[in-house]
């Protein structure tokens, strides 16, 4: 019988029930402290103070230095998520636990502007924009193991890529782009258009186009433009508007 | 009756007075004024309104004011400014844009009015492979329809401005350069084929030649947003048809622009009536989309919104003096106090619910 794995038929191990679910916390507390009274004396344990001595080996305490989320985050940046799952019955086995999800703040990755975009855009849903947050959530492989390497391998082949550039990114048209970007936009044109017929109806052909965009009331129009592309239509970004054009073409 | 002076302007005060003092009241269009300005203009509610009370008024409101203040300080040197109304459903804004047209018919200026560009973009029959541009669509009812109508609104400048080149319509008819552009709209009137072709001439005329000085132009498009969206139009292959493949939208999109001067460009954002647009839409970019909003920019865009306790008060007035609100309740504090809730001051949905009063 020894050295031999055990079958799965009339296993009495197997009969057990792989959990403390039936203890109440009070009991496991006084078994604790039973076995924390120990100094290596060779004594009669119980069933379950067996196995708390078991998993006592693998728990450590947490690490003094690391005591806020900043300092956290910052020596780990890679937050992994996993569910274990305990149940009255024979089955350790639950396929739920099989689901993990990696959380990665793109701030501490090391990207550039090219890189950033490139990266969310090839991710999708999976960021959030308000907390900068990369979320990859894998449950393809039947082990947490497998899905665990597979998640650190999506994040490893998403950093690469979004550095390199290829061939079709020089097709990236106005509407693919994340921002409004203000030069050479139409609206650029436009107001210097507008302003260049306003010089000449005054009869000041003199002027040049750095000159011309480069006054305080342009700018104030640029930022309106910009915040009303980005944020929308709203009370605010109209009437930011609104005055700036009014300033520019000289509107009492 | 005595009452009836109290919302009401001396109708001997000229609308070039209108400030800010007058502010929710009402302003009387002698009715002579209203077929010469507007053959097509008013909104239908409105038009109804006039006929039973046997008179127009207009309430005057800020955001006409406001226009007024700008058209009234106009540099007719500088390019043609825009400036674009928007609002909510039944706020005001056609209206307003009906001020302002009046207010520039007295003074004067040249009156180009297209009063639902949505109409230009469904429901049209007939269409013409436009001989003109064989890529472009002509539109003979439409086009002939707003020809009369211009016709009647600006009867007296069609003779005065002459046409600088010659048009040559078919291989019998032609337009002499130099002669009066009344000629270039009769030939669109009776000859519906050429009405598409027509239009863009005058159009193209008109931009042209406003910058000489010899009058002001008012550009004024309700619902400009038509020009931008879809179209419900189908050619005969069932393919759609893309607004900028009609003539009459081609041409009037050319209107719209800033490379003129000599006149202002006064629009109004609709939702009502349009295609493929959500019911709540209001908003400069929502109904615009990016195409329209990038050929407008730089535009002033006005706010017109529900009537301010000032307004709503008059405006109950002006219905309890022409004894339009026959319910007993009607003229007490309790019955105003429903009205305001019913209608949460939007002047469209009061003037509905006073219908039934």
């Amino acid at each position: 019988k020894a050295g031999c794995p055990w079958t799965k038929e009339g296993n009495l191990e197997l009969l057990k029930i792989p959990n403390f679910l039936h203890l109440t916390p009070v009991a496991i507390k006084k078994h604790c402290e039973a076995l924390k009274g120990e100094k290596g004396f060779h004594t009669a344990h119980s069933e379950e103070q067996h196995y708390i001595l078991q998993y006592l080996k693998f728990c450590t305490e947490w690490p003094a230095a690391l005591d806020n989320d900043e300092k956290c985050e910052k020596h780990f940046p890679v937050e992994i998520e996993t569910a274990d799952y305990v149940s009255a019955g024979p089955s350790v086995r639950n396929p739920k636990a099989r689901v993990v999800t990696l959380r990665v703040k793109l701030s501490s990755l090391n990207l550039d502007d090219h890189a950033k975009k490139k990266l969310i855009k090839l991710v999708g849903e999976r960021y959030c924009k308000t907390t900068d947050v990369l979320t990859i959530r894998t449950d393809r492989c039947p082990l947490k193991r497998q899905n665990y390497d597979y998640a650190v391998y999506l994040l490893t082949v998403l950093y690469h890529e979004s550095w390199k550039t290829e061939e079709w990114e020089k097709n990236k048209t106005e509407a693919d782009m994340e921002e409004y970007v203000w030069e050479n936009s139409s609206s650029e044109k436009n107001i210097l258009e507008t302003l260049l017929q306003i010089k000449a109806a005054e009869k000041n052909l003199e002027v040049n186009k750095e000159e011309l965009l480069g006054t305080k009331e342009v700018e104030d129009y640029r930022k309106s433009v910009v915040s009303l592309k980005n944020e929308g239509d709203n009370e605010s970004t109209l009437s930011q508007y609104k005055e700036s054009v009014k300033r520019l073409l000289n509107l009492t | 009756t005595m009452l009836k002076g109290m919302t009401r302007l001396i109708s001997r005060v000229h609308k070039a007075k209108h400030g800010e003092q007058h502010e929710g009241q009402h302003y009387n269009i002698p009715l002579q004024d209203l077929k010469a300005v507007f053959p097509h203009g008013l909104p239908p509610r409105f038009v109804m309104q006039v006929k039973t009370f046997n008179e127009a008024c207009l309430m005057v409101r800020k955001p006409a004011l406001e226009l007024l203040h700008y058209l009234k300080n106009t540099n007719f040197a500088h390019p043609a400014v825009r400036y674009v109304l928007y609002g909510e459903k039944g706020t005001g804004k056609t209206l307003s844009l009906c001020h302002i047209i009046h207010f520039c018919a007295k003074q004067d200026w040249l009156i180009l009015h297209i009063p639902d560009a949505h109409l230009w973009v469904k429901n049209c029959r007939n269409l013409l492979q436009s001989t003109y541009n064989k890529q472009r669509l002509d539109q003979p009812l439409e086009a002939s329809i707003w020809l009369k109508n211009f016709k009647t609104a600006n009867e007296r400048f069609l003779s005065q401005i002459k046409v600088q080149e010659k048009y040559v319509w078919n291989k019998r008819e032609s337009t002499e350069k130099g002669s009066p552009l009344g000629e270039v709209v009769e030939q669109g009137i009776t000859r519906v084929r050429n009405a598409t072709d027509a239009v863009g001439i005058v159009l193209k005329e008109l931009k042209r030649q406003s910058s000489s000085g010899i009058f002001h132009l008012l550009v004024a498009v309700d619902g400009v947003n038509a020009l931008w969206g879809r179209t419900t139009l189908k050619r005969e292959d069932k393919s759609p048809i893309a607004p900028e493949e009609l003539a009459l939208i081609y041409n009037l999109r050319k209107m719209v622009k800033n490379d003129w001067h000599g006149g202002a460009i006064v629009l109004t954002l609709s939702q009502t009536g349009s295609v493929f647009k959500p019911r709540k839409a209001f908003l400069p970019q929502e109904l615009l989309g990016k195409e329209g909003f990038d050929t407008l920019d730089p535009f002033i865009p006005i706010l017109v919104s529900n009537y301010n306790p000032k307004e709503f008060e008059s405006c109950i007035q002006y219905y309890l003096e022409n004894s339009w609100l026959q319910h007993e309740k009607a003229h007490t504090e309790d019955g105003k106090k429903e009205l305001l809730f019913l209608s949460n001051t939007n002047p469209g949905q009061l003037e509905r619910l006073c219908a039934y009063l």
